[in-house]
């Protein structure tokens, strides 16, 4: 099996090649049969890169410590589910990942597109194909995951212990999902171009997979940060990290290409921004890919630094330069169907909304990039950190909030000011109430009450549209309200899951604001000791050592404190904080410990706060050091991030795509000349 | 394809900062090779009759200020140091700024020792001064050149729309069909 995963991936460069060729060929030549042959070679090097995933699980799983990619990222005391995931813990590995979703991602366009794109699919496909290419010959040549030692290791190094967690089984794919999504509507947006097809037609392939890409970045952001904050132990679970920057570029720009699209099915408006957009994606897409692998930027979560950059810096500089062209030799072909009638309408709130999103991605890219530029201009080694994003940001990202309550509200083509009155009459007065009785329950924190304040108004805008809608469904066909519910969600996924989705900003934005009033307590106790904090919510707590333990589990040799937790005197359970040794070696008198230790946090967490603990270190026997933080309203985060993956499932829904009409307004209208008589 | 045992006992110290692509949150293990000079002792002669400026928490907040230097972490040094035992860095970087503290030193003069010590990189942000105020400039100027462009796009576009709206008013039709779109708009709403 191993040795067929090896040539298989050599043969899938063969077959990507042949794909890309006869795709250009056959659309250029308007050849039929080779398009043909082409869909058939995409088919073809999916399965080629299946078959190579699946000898290099086999390597993985039967140990075999030959492979160098084996023998750096595992162990024989690894545990089976995470030999599973160590297929993307390390460089190769990740990057056939990516591949094998690029491959399947293909085959699964071209299956529900080939009929009904018939004009862009050989474009579609050779765009594709190119895109395999690349990766596949990175793989073969620059991180081939088969490389193999010309000796055999006895045991592998073992897999950082911080990628040991459920999370890291969850969290890389769905980016790369994300990431990789990206590339359809890159796809369509070439062929698109090439073939000067500019209409609406190529729009509603794209914007499904944009709701992949969106959906599948979503979530893997959201579970990323709480595996950061479950698993890294420093308490937070956002650190602006350029990593952590890059995987939320292209989720910025494909959240803006998903309202703006809607400006240009409804108007036929925003045809080059709506182009731009889809390229812009993509491109950050592979920006962060090179950010993550070149060492070009510092960061935690870098893989080692590799010739892969160079590679990447190259298709990045190719990809910028075709779609800079494709572009700017079709301004002609992306003009504009129809004019705007009004600055207060829907279609300008989008454009607003866009040039905030935008803007935050600007300011995000340009904080990660500042250090290489001040590098370059002053010859000053400097960092960006979470002090520079959180000001710059904030105030962004809290414009944006309050966007995502005007937006929906306001009239397409032109808002009169009835319907302005009519809209925003009770979400203004939830922006002023919300935080008077905040303020007046004693909160000071100036940014948190003005985040509260817009999410007030913006959940206000929401339940109202969702009152709206049921009323009128409970008056017109007498239906109970949870079945109105329902049925109204059920009827327009589209808009009501979009809601959905602003519904969950808002409860993420609540939770961030949380931050604003998180303590952290330094304390160092021994077995038995009782120390007392109060946390902000004024309630008194305290936590009595049970003392510090130590033992063995799987592979690793833990150290945790147990602390007895009283709150108000009422006794609320036992919180435990681990230090992780992991070893390698399964005879027990011959361990050799691999990586330094990592923390496990002890959480006891309620909707109203995490109290968090982080066992930093033990002196002696019994002396414990530890960080104590109360952690307000962090849960709503992840509940937020699921109510937004929600909702991005029900816009993704297909029936919605279906129902909706394209090309704007339709109405029946009698000829004038019949009225008058003539 | 092969790699001999040097090699990859070369490599293999690299690969140990290995991670995840994408991976969230801010890693504070010390995988990496700790550089041996990555520590600077950061020390000034106590002031006469020295007392404290900073309490505790403004002690605590200034650390939030100033990056640990073990060159494997992203972390600040209050961070670090509370979560992370086994970093050598961070704990003598705080041991600095209690010494500085209880020499009476404030946040200001702190900072700038611990600058002219490790440069700038040692602050989690950069100062807002010189070719540094671009950094934080450039976002706001971006945006607010898009607010312009946007704002004179708007007004060229609906100019075509205002012109349109005085022909329409003078088209020919029924106030039954005026009626009619009016409806058809309205619902669309």
């Amino acid at each position: 099996m191993i040795l067929v995963g090896e040539l298989s991936l050599w043969v899938a460069l063969l077959m990507a090649v042949w794909t890309a060729t006869v795709a250009f060929a056959g659309g250029s030549l308007r050849r039929q049969d080779l398009v043909a042959s082409a869909e058939r070679g995409t088919y073809a090097t999916f399965a080629m890169v299946v078959l190579a995933s699946l000898g290099l699980w086999s390597a993985i799983f039967t140990h075999d410590f030959s492979f160098k990619y084996v023998a750096s990222f595992t162990s024989a005391n690894l545990p089976k589910a995470y030999l599973f995931t160590a297929f993307w813990g390390g460089q190769a590995g990740s990057m056939l990942f990516w591949v094998l979703i690029l491959t399947f991602f293909s085959s699964v366009a071209v299956l529900t597109s080939r009929s009904r794109n018939r004009e862009l699919m050989p474009y579609v496909i050779g765009t594709l194909a190119i895109i395999a290419i690349f990766f596949l010959a990175t793989l073969c040549f620059g991180a081939n995951p088969y490389e193999r030692l010309d000796w055999l290791p006895v045991d592998g190094r073992g897999m950082n212990p911080q990628l040991q967690n459920p999370g890291m089984a969850i969290h890389p794919p769905n980016l790369y999902l994300g990431y990789v999504a990206t590339s359809i509507p890159f796809a369509f947006a070439m062929a698109a171009l090439i073939t000067r097809r500019l209409d609406a037609e190529w729009l509603v392939a794209v914007r499904r997979w944009a709701l992949v890409s969106w959906f599948f970045n979503t979530t893997g952001i959201m579970v990323g940060m709480w595996w950061a904050y479950v698993e890294l132990g420093w308490g937070g679970y956002w650190a602006w990290d350029p990593v952590e920057n890059a995987s939320l570029l292209p989720w910025l720009t494909t959240t803006a290409f998903l309202h703006s699209v809607m400006v240009q099915e409804k108007r036929g408006m925003l045809r080059k921004w709506n182009v731009t957009l889809v390229i812009c994606s993509f491109l950050l897409s592979i920006f962060g890919t090179f950010i993550t692998r070149s060492g070009v930027i510092s960061s935690v979560h870098s893989f080692a630094q590799s010739p892969v950059g160079n590679w990447f810096a190259g298709f990045l500089g190719i990809a910028i330069v075709a779609s800079v062209y494709l572009v700017t030799t079709r301004l002609k072909d992306l003009k504009a169907n129809a004019v705007l009638e009004s600055m207060v309408s829907r279609e300008a709130a989008f454009l607003y909304n866009n040039l905030v999103l935008v803007g935050i991605a600007f300011s995000v890219l340009w904080g990660t990039l500042f250090p290489i530029l001040t590098e370059a201009v002053r010859g000053t080694k400097i960092t960006v950190g979470p002090p520079f994003f959180n000001a710059v940001n904030v105030p962004l990202g809290l414009l944006l909030l309050l966007l995502t309550g005007i937006g929906p509200l306001i009239a397409w083509r032109r808002a009169s000011v009835a319907n302005l009155r009519r809209q925003f009459t009770i979400p203004a007065a939830a922006l002023v109430i919300t935080p008077a009785l905040l303020f007046v329950a004693g909160m000071r924190s100036m940014s948190a009450l003005i985040a509260y304040a817009f999410a007030g108004f913006v959940a206000a805008t929401i339940l109202q549209e969702f009152y709206k809608g049921v009323n009128a469904r409970r008056s017109m066909y007498g239906e109970a309200a949870p079945f109105a519910f329902i049925r109204l969600v059920a009827r327009n996924r589209r808009r009501y899951g979009g809601y959905i989705v602003h519904a969950g900003i808002v409860i993420v934005f609540c939770g961030l604001a949380g931050l604003a009033f998180k303590t952290e307590h330094d304390l160092t106790v021994n077995a038995g000791d009782t120390k007392t904090l109060v946390d902000p919510f004024g309630h008194t707590w305290t936590f009595t050592s049970q003392g510090v333990s130590r033992y063995d589990v799987l592979n690793r040799e833990v150290t945790a404190v147990a602390l007895a937790t009283k709150r108000d005197g009422k006794p609320m359970g036992v919180i435990t904080s681990e230090k992780r040794q992991y070893f390698s070696g399964a005879d027990p008198n011959n361990r050799v410990p691999t990586f330094e230790a990592a923390t496990a946090v002890g959480i006891m967490g309620s909707l109203g706060q995490d109290v968090y603990v982080t066992l930093a270190g033990v002196v002696g026997q019994d002396t414990s050091e530890i960080r104590i933080t109360f952690n307000p309203l962090v849960r709503w985060v992840w509940i937020g991030g699921f109510c937004m993956a929600i909702g991005g499932l029900i816009v993704m829904w297909p029936q919605a795509e279906r129902r909706r009409k394209q090309g704007g307004y339709v109405t029946t209208l009698r000829p004038a000349a019949v009225a008058e008589g003539a | 394809m092969t790699i001999g045992r040097r090699e990859f006992l070369v490599s293999i110290a690299g690969l140990a900062v290995a991670r995840v692509a994408g991976a969230q949150g801010s890693a504070n293990t010390m995988d990496g090779p700790m550089s041996p000079d990555a520590y600077h002792p950061v020390r000034l002669p106590p002031k006469p009759g020295a007392t404290p400026l900073l309490t505790d928490l403004q002690r605590d907040d200034l650390e939030h200020r100033l990056k640990c230097q073990c060159g494997t972490c992203s972390l600040d040094v209050y961070t670090c140091r509370t979560t992370d035992f086994s970093c050598p860095v961070s704990p003598s970087m705080h041991v600095d700024v209690m010494g500085l503290v209880s020499g009476g030193y404030g946040v200001t003069e702190i900072l700038a020792a611990f600058r002219s010590a490790y440069g700038e990189r040692v602050l989690m942000a950069p100062v807002k001064e010189g070719f540094n105020w671009v950094g934080y400039i450039a976002p706001f100027a971006a945006l607010g050149t898009g607010a312009l462009v946007v704002f004179a796009l708007l007004r060229r576009w609906s100019r075509p729309a205002r012109e349109a709206q005085l022909v329409e008013d003078t088209v020919h039709a029924t106030p039954e069909e005026l009626a009619c779109l009016r409806d058809a708009m309205r619902n669309d709403e």
